[in-house]
């Protein structure tokens, strides 16, 4: 278990989301502004199609031969005179980080939008060890200074207002202003600018890192991945095993669908290739180049039931489709992954006790996998983990008795003759003109909001033997 | 962990899977350099199209496109720019990694203009040029793709190209001819394979970046700001009669 | 001409227990078209839901049991495009051997309601049974999982007497999700409400689904907010007396 898990059950953290206005609204408009986006971008790329095709076949096929593909990158990474580091878990990853700030005195870590250092719970450690983490991605920086949680894999604030970030502006930096999204940006600019400046330490994720060449791949809009990898002395890059593809050809691939599935956009602002140290004749760049390498559960999976969802690319096209994301929003899920891709990569981190719940939060309506770039069947493995979390008899036993019974039920028609009889016993308190408005224990739940068919006077199969008759005169 | 270990943990979940489906990666040029010089000569036919294509994109993105005809005008499209937005100081590439040398015609115009030397210089001389481009209003650089399905520059780093021309300064101009233009992104990656065919040269750089507009965030409620951190606009200058000085790419 | 079709009706069990009528109004529908509707005896449940929270080993008894029962089928009729999806999708993958090619056979000859109307017997035109403006929900099984939108709406905007309406996030999920319903109710029924404004703010008189999960949702709602808008199974709207009356009842799949 490398995340603490949430205090308050699922059911509680949704409907605190679903009572929160701002939330709300807040979450309609920006998860129907990407759809929107998402749907613009791939109208008017046909191609678009047989490229997420072969994006999910390249991710299968690097999978097929992990092993050499990884050597391959580290091998290059090595030429360059890069270092790579291998963590088995969170808790591995964060001592390397830290192994490597002291050994290089730096007092202050810049860090451009990275899912894999949230996974690890990096800053956290970075603080206790008296380096101080500063997050530059706009969105990231403004729920650092609020001590939150990013709601979103892309958009990190989208759960705060403009009037939310001006009072955290003028409490943390001192700073009054409008809020005004203009001017609050102008102000972390100027800021942020005097970090990348000082800061020794520049901390990364990876998009993608190219084993041929040994490129590491950082895609943003902001400009602060390239801040981050060219101005610090030092230059840390925190990676997922599955993020490697074989060569630059597949690469492009990617980038060709990636920017589009996120935001709409044809590529993101700055796509920054970035191999190794500072080579001679160049002004800016690292002194040191670092990769982790990071397993933290994925490894386990290479032959297990979420395979697919090593696939992703973090785009975040998931949580804006989803019914359920958009109700709730990321905070709610209670871990750093949110949304229907979050549920599989939580489980992958923390063990299927932490989904026990969160397998549950969608309705498989497919949305989710119909928006990812690379086609992961990310209903299938809902299921697949229902299935562990039931086998493993993590499911409560009141639920596995319903369901046992009811596959007893379904298997035989006397039986279940009967209980369509029972059920029309059973109802007769609660039909009011047509309809059941109200049941008692768990059914309750259904009718709290909405109304009830009773079981039909007459069931079809009660009714079959008069069709019948009818069809035959 | 160590690596051995590390890797050995990969094969050992390697080994259990079973029932996968036939995959490979994208099928690379067997030799880039061949392919992408005999792309070029394709596309020299074809520059108009895709200069047009190029500007349309580029401009969708939020940069501004400017023609000039000959090498020489250069420097006054820059000066323009500058002097249309009161800006009084310029870091530049070095002339053979731009095609042209712009320090000596911008400063006679004013500006104070700082070209990158073409070779490695002391940490202290890195430092106080970090600090110059930090401090400057304008960068130019050259481009050594621009796509034009996507309208994006891709700069090379190495000597005499600095990461930061591009990346401090709140505008960025970049300079470029025909040769530059590739049609797709797929036609870039054709490019990419080729810079990594064998022992890079000895200029090059560790980074290359792809750059599609000006620096932007919609991080604030989903409202588009530009420049948050690099550049606030992005100019690029397009020279029809191509650069004086033969780049090195 | 080839002799008359035959199909084998499953009824599901919210068909059977819930709505009943539709069921009757299928049965009909279809000897109108000339079809021979059978009925297998001792149906129950596709066991979708057992499927969809993981209890795998449940889902493949019912499953074995009703591939056996119809086995014998020419086509498999299905109103509803979750039951239809597993029984193509779902069943081979929970059977092996023998019977795992008994469920491959019963996959290809298995369809939802509109499909065998369009795809199968090749009817588009009929009369509407309700006047007015109506719209359309996709229901995220037949539309994502059996890749189905136009066999329903071709249905639709053939309709005489009616005016269809495209619904605005059509392709949205009810919020139904099966025991996701009563997991998470509160969700459930928030995204229930997003659906039901959309369908209120087009003006239709009723929403017309092919999967009674998405009509027992979407009617909860509906009746519980007193709504005027009423939710129909695409064979609540297809009069059945069909649109031509005594012409050739074979299959003219594709025919437009």
């Amino acid at each position: 278990m490398s995340e603490v898990a949430p205090a308050t059950p699922l059911r509680e953290r949704a409907g605190r989301a679903l009572e929160d206005t701002f939330l709300q609204q807040a979450l309609t408009i920006a998860t129907t502004k990407f759809i929107g986006l998402r749907r613009e971008a791939f109208d008017e790329f046909p191609e678009g199609e047989a490229l997420r095709d072969q994006a999910r076949a390249i991710k299968e096929a690097t999978l097929q031969r992990l092993d050499h593909w990884l050597e391959t990158l580290i091998d290059n990474i090595e030429r360059r005179g890069g270092h790579v580091h291998y963590a088995a878990s969170a808790e591995d990853a964060r001592q390397i980080v830290l192994d490597i700030a002291r050994r290089t005195g730096s007092g202050m870590a810049v860090k451009s939008k990275s899912m894999a250092t949230e996974e690890i719970h990096l800053n956290e450690a970075l603080e206790a060890a008296g380096v101080t983490p500063v997050e530059t991605d706009l969105g990231e920086y403004i729920i650092q200074l609020a001590h939150e949680r990013p709601s979103h894999i892309i958009a990190p604030a989208i759960h705060k207002t403009k009037g939310q970030v001006a009072e955290l502006f003028a409490r943390e930096l001192g700073r009054e202003t409008q809020p005004d999204p203009e001017v609050l940006t102008r102000i972390a600019r100027a800021e942020l600018r005097e970090k990348f400046l000082q800061a020794d330490l520049g901390i990364t994720g990876a998009n993608f890192a190219v084993a041929e060449t040994g490129t590491v791949v950082l895609v943003t809009n902001e400009g602060n991945g390239r801040m981050v990898t060219s101005l610090p002395r030092v230059h840390v890059a925190v990676m997922g095993v599955e993020k490697v593809v074989p060569s630059m050809t597949d690469l492009t691939v990617f980038l060709a669908i990636l920017a589009k599935s996120a935001t709409g956009q044809k590529l993101s602002v700055y796509t920054s290739l970035v191999n190794g140290p500072r080579r001679g004749g160049e002004l800016e760049g690292p002194e040191e180049f670092h990769l982790v390498l990071l397993d933290n559960g994925r490894i386990k999976q290479i032959a297990g039931p979420l395979r697919e969802s090593l696939y992703c690319l973090r785009c975040g096209a998931c949580l804006n489709v989803c019914p359920v994301y958009r109700q709730i929003g990321g905070h709610a899920y209670g871990y750093t992954y949110p949304g229907p891709i979050g549920i599989l990569l939580t489980a992958m981190l923390n063990g299927p006790e932490s989904v026990k719940d969160l397998a549950h939060a969608s309705s498989l309506c497919g949305a989710c996998a119909d928006a990812c770039p690379v086609r992961i069947d990310i209903p299938r493995m809902l299921v697949e983990l229902r299935k562990e979390v039931d086998e493993r008899r993590i499911a409560p036993w009141p639920e596995r008795v319903v369901f046992g019974a009811l596959g007893s039920l379904l298997r035989r028609p006397a039986l279940y003759r009967l209980s369509a009889r029972l059920g029309r016993l059973f109802q007769r308190p609660f039909v009011r003109g047509g309809a059941i408005r109200r049941l008692p224990l768990f059914l309750g739940r259904w009718t709290r909001t909405r109304d009830l068919p009773p079981v039909a006077a007459r069931t079809f199969q009660e009714r079959w033997a008069d069709l019948a008759r009818e069809g035959r005169r | 962990m160590t690596r051995a270990e590390f890797l050995a943990r990969i094969r050992g979940e390697m080994g259990k899977t079973r029932g996968l489906f036939e995959a490979s990666p994208a099928s690379r040029p067997a030799r880039p350099r061949e392919r992408l010089d005999l792309l070029r000569r394709e596309l020299a036919e074809r520059w108009r199209e895709n200069l047009e294509r190029f500007a349309r994109e580029f401009e969708r993105v939020g940069g501004v496109l400017h023609r000039v005809g000959e090498a020489r005008e250069v420097p006054n499209a820059i000066a323009r720019i500058a002097g249309e937005r009161q800006m009084k100081s310029v870091v530049a590439w070095h002339g053979d990694a731009l095609g042209l040398d712009v320090a000596e015609s911008l400063g006679a115009r004013g500006l104070a203009t700082s070209a990158a030397p073409g070779l490695e210089v002391s940490a202290t001389e890195r430092g106080q040029r970090r600090a110059l481009a930090a401090a400057a209003d304008l960068g130019v650089t050259g481009v050594d793709l621009a796509i034009a399905e996507t309208g994006t520059l891709v700069v090379v780093s190495g000597a005499g190209r600095p990461r930061s021309a591009s990346l401090l300064p709140a505008c960025h101009v970049a300079v470029f001819g025909r040769e530059a233009l590739v049609e797709s992104l797929r036609q870039a990656g054709l490019a990419l394979e080729a810079w990594h065919e064998g022992a890079p040269p000895e200029w090059r750089g560790a980074s290359i970046n792809f750059i599609t507009g000006p620096s932007r965030t919609a991080d604030i409620e989903l409202t588009l700001t530009r420049g948050v951190h690099g550049p606030k606009e992005v100019h690029a200058v397009f020279v029809e009669q191509g650069l004086t000085v033969a780049r090195r790419v | 001409m080839s002799a008359a079709p035959r199909a084998a009706f499953m009824v599901t069990c919210l068909g059977d227990l819930f709505y009943p009528e539709v069921g009757e109004k299928i049965v009909r529908l279809l000897r109108r078209l000339g079809v021979t509707v059978e009925f297998p005896a001792g149906q129950t449940c596709c066991g979708l839901p057992l499927f969809n929270s993981g209890y795998h080993g449940e889902a493949a008894a019912v499953a074995r049991r009703t591939v056996a029962l119809f086995e014998d089928a020419e086509h498999v009729v299905v109103p509803s495009g979750s039951c239809a999806w597993m029984v193509k999708h779902e069943y081979p993958g929970l059977l092996s051997g023998a019977e795992r090619t008994a469920a491959e056979r019963l996959a290809g000859r298995t369809h939802e309601l509109s499909q065998f109307l369009v795809k199968v017997l090749g009817r588009r035109q009929f009369r509407s049974a309700v006047g007015g403006r109506l719209t359309y929900h996709d229901s995220c099984h037949l539309l994502r999982g059996l890749h189905e939108s136009e066999s329903p709406r071709a249905l639709l905007r053939g309709l005489d007497g009616a005016e269809f309406v495209e619904l605005p996030g059509g392709d949205e999920c009810c919020g139904f999700g099966g025991s996701f319903s009563v997991r998470l109710p509160e969700v459930s029924s928030a995204i229930l409400d997003k659906k039901l404004a959309n369908v209120e703010a087009t003006g239709a008189g009723c929403v017309v689904a092919c999967d009674a999960g998405c009509l027992m949702q979407m009617r909860g709602g509906l009746s519980r907010r007193g709504s005027r808008v009423r939710a129909l199974h695409l064979a609540e709207v297809l009069a059945d007396g069909a649109g031509e009356p005594g012409s050739a009842a074979a299959p003219r799949g594709g025919a437009a």
